[in-house]
């Protein structure tokens, strides 16, 4: 489905070289939630951009759905951490989740169903002729998720989505992932800082190292599917995988790295 | 929140009142003295007559269809100036703006050509048209062209690299991405040109009318001059002044119209609470 290979991302000026990424693997299988999480400066957002085609690797690939990445997939969508810089504010909330629509080929009320059974699906109603700066974080959150649901995509990129908005709207905010994730049936994948983020909305943890970035580790999450703020999180399992993520995080703080092979 | 916000916008337009009640208050000052001073001898009267006189000589000058004429050729001279040089501006803006060696290519050659006054282009204007419209024209174009273009060019560089990135995602192809981000990115910049090139081009479009005799307002102002109908010239000047506020009149209350989602003139949901 998606299928990361030996990606390798060096950033290069005039005057200096900077190795973000050396050497990342992974696979992500069709309808699976992966989260990936690592320390600041992990080079998780350079990776998110080579994998969503807007940045070119140094060397590797990336493959979605059997076609090499050379640019923004068709198939895919990005919601991002700036919701207030990636909606856009001339737009009111109808629009901005119908823009990308009409550059697909489809009838006018194909796109005004998916606008509204979108908006639906992330519980808005009502905000459709409202302009996005106008709602709260959380809201215009939504709204970029809406976009992206709309969007009818097979794989969806999210680049630390809940970071900027209060931990009341993020535990929302991620139900409504795992809920939407269940329901259309997309392969999802999730970059956080945010270790207990990652344990409560994944199936696999993958761990990233310092730059230049490689895989700390592939971790499983065996929780139950179904999952609850107040239960999952006060699983005595949670609890471990929670720790285990966290010192693998704190040893790559530290600079270690697993060793190359 | 709905009752702060309509507490915020009637807050707003009350201090818009004063503000504008203030600004009248100016003007009654200003024509006050423009009576005192030459009916207490300051300044003779025969250059400079009392205002009510003056007033008394464009009411009576209104009344002529060579005031309307002029009055015409003035504006029709301003708007065809001006919506050559927006026009041009936003294409050749877009155009330039949006690739970066042209921009650099370019750059020196615009700083050259920008700051050269529009007027030293008189001679060349009257040798290639004489005093028509087009002489006129040329000058009004030159001058506010520029006013538009650099506003374009940095508008059209402002683009947010995530709304940018989240376009190209969504597969946005070059022209949806000029209209749907870049255009409304440049939007505020171009409506601060517009506003500046629309003043820009009536004071050249004066200057050529009096400078080289086309046909207008200013050519009223040089002639009343050289008739001695000193209070009929300050009649001109006076409607060439109201003109200006006018046109920037018009062009802030386009500009409320046009950015109403603009941080600038919005009301956020964060002014709201606040």
């Amino acid at each position: 489905m998606l299928e990361v290979k030996g990606l390798r991302k060096v950033y290069e000026d005039t005057s200096r070289t900077v190795e973000a990424i050396r050497d990342v693997s992974f696979c992500v299988g069709e309808g699976e939630l992966v989260c990936i999480v690592g320390p600041s400066g992990a080079g998780k957002t350079t990776l998110l951009k080579c994998i969503a085609g807007l940045l070119a690797p140094t060397a590797g690939g990336v493959i979605v759905e059997a076609t090499p990445v050379v640019g923004p997939p068709p198939a895919m969508a990005v919601v991002f951490q700036e919701y207030g810089r990636s909606l856009f504010p001339w737009m009111s909330v109808h629009d901005n989740v119908m823009l990308p629509l009409k550059q697909k080929n489809m009838p006018a009320a194909r796109r005004e169903e998916l606008v509204r059974d979108a908006l639906a699906a992330v519980d808005l109603k009502g905000v459709e002729s409202a302009y996005p700066w106008q709602l709260s974080g959380g809201m215009q959150q939504r709204v970029a998720i809406a976009r992206a649901v709309a969007y009818e995509p097979h794989v969806l990129l999210m680049d630390e989505p809940f970071a900027a908005v209060d931990a009341q709207t993020r535990a929302d905010l991620e139900d409504l992932i795992r809920v939407l994730w269940r329901r259309l049936r997309v392969t999802v994948l999730f970059v956080t800082h945010d270790i207990d983020e990652s344990v409560y909305l994944g199936q696999r943890v993958m761990v990233m190292s310092q730059a230049p970035t490689v895989i700390m580790e592939d971790v499983a999450v065996d929780l139950p599917d179904e999952r609850t703020q107040l239960e999952t999180r006060s699983m005595a399992r949670f609890g471990e995988l929670r720790k285990h993520i966290y010192s693998q995080i704190q040893l790559a703080k530290q600079g270690w790295r697993p060793p190359a092979g | 929140m709905k009752a702060a916000q309509a507490s915020k916008v009637r807050a707003k337009s009350t201090a818009r009142a004063f503000v504008w009640l203030q600004g009248l208050g100016g003007l009654v000052g200003f024509a006050l003295l423009l009576e005192i001073v030459p009916r207490i001898g300051l300044i003779s009267p025969n250059y400079l007559p009392p205002f009510s006189e003056i007033m008394a000589a464009l009411f009576k000058e209104m009344t002529t269809a060579v005031f309307w004429s002029a009055l015409s050729d003035t504006l029709e001279a301003w708007a065809i100036g001006l919506v050559i040089s927006v026009v041009a501006g936003v294409v050749i803006g877009i155009a330039i703006g949006s690739s970066r060696i042209v921009r650099t290519l370019t750059h020196s050659t615009i700083e050259f050509l920008r700051p050269i006054p529009s007027v030293a282009l008189i001679p060349l204007a009257v040798l290639l048209f004489g005093s028509q419209i087009q002489s006129t024209l040329v000058l009004v174009i030159y001058a506010s062209f520029w006013q538009v273009l650099i506003q374009v060019l940095y508008g059209v560089q402002d683009v947010d690299p995530v709304a940018r990135e989240t376009a190209r995602c969504y597969g946005l192809g070059t022209w949806a991405q000029i209209r749907y981000v870049t255009w409304p990115t440049a939007l505020p910049y171009l409506m601060t040109g517009i506003r500046l090139a629309a003043a820009v081009a009536l004071i050249l479009a004066i200057t050529s009318e009096v400078a080289i005799d086309t046909q207008g307002l200013g050519k009223q102002i040089s002639d009343t001059e050289s008739g001695g109908a000193v209070a009929i010239m300050y009649a001109y000047i006076i409607v060439a002044g109201i003109i200006g506020v006018i046109v920037n009149l018009g062009a802030r209350a386009l500009e409320r119209r046009v950015l109403a989602w603009h941080p600038s003139i919005r009301l956020d949901a964060a002014d709201a609470v606040a």
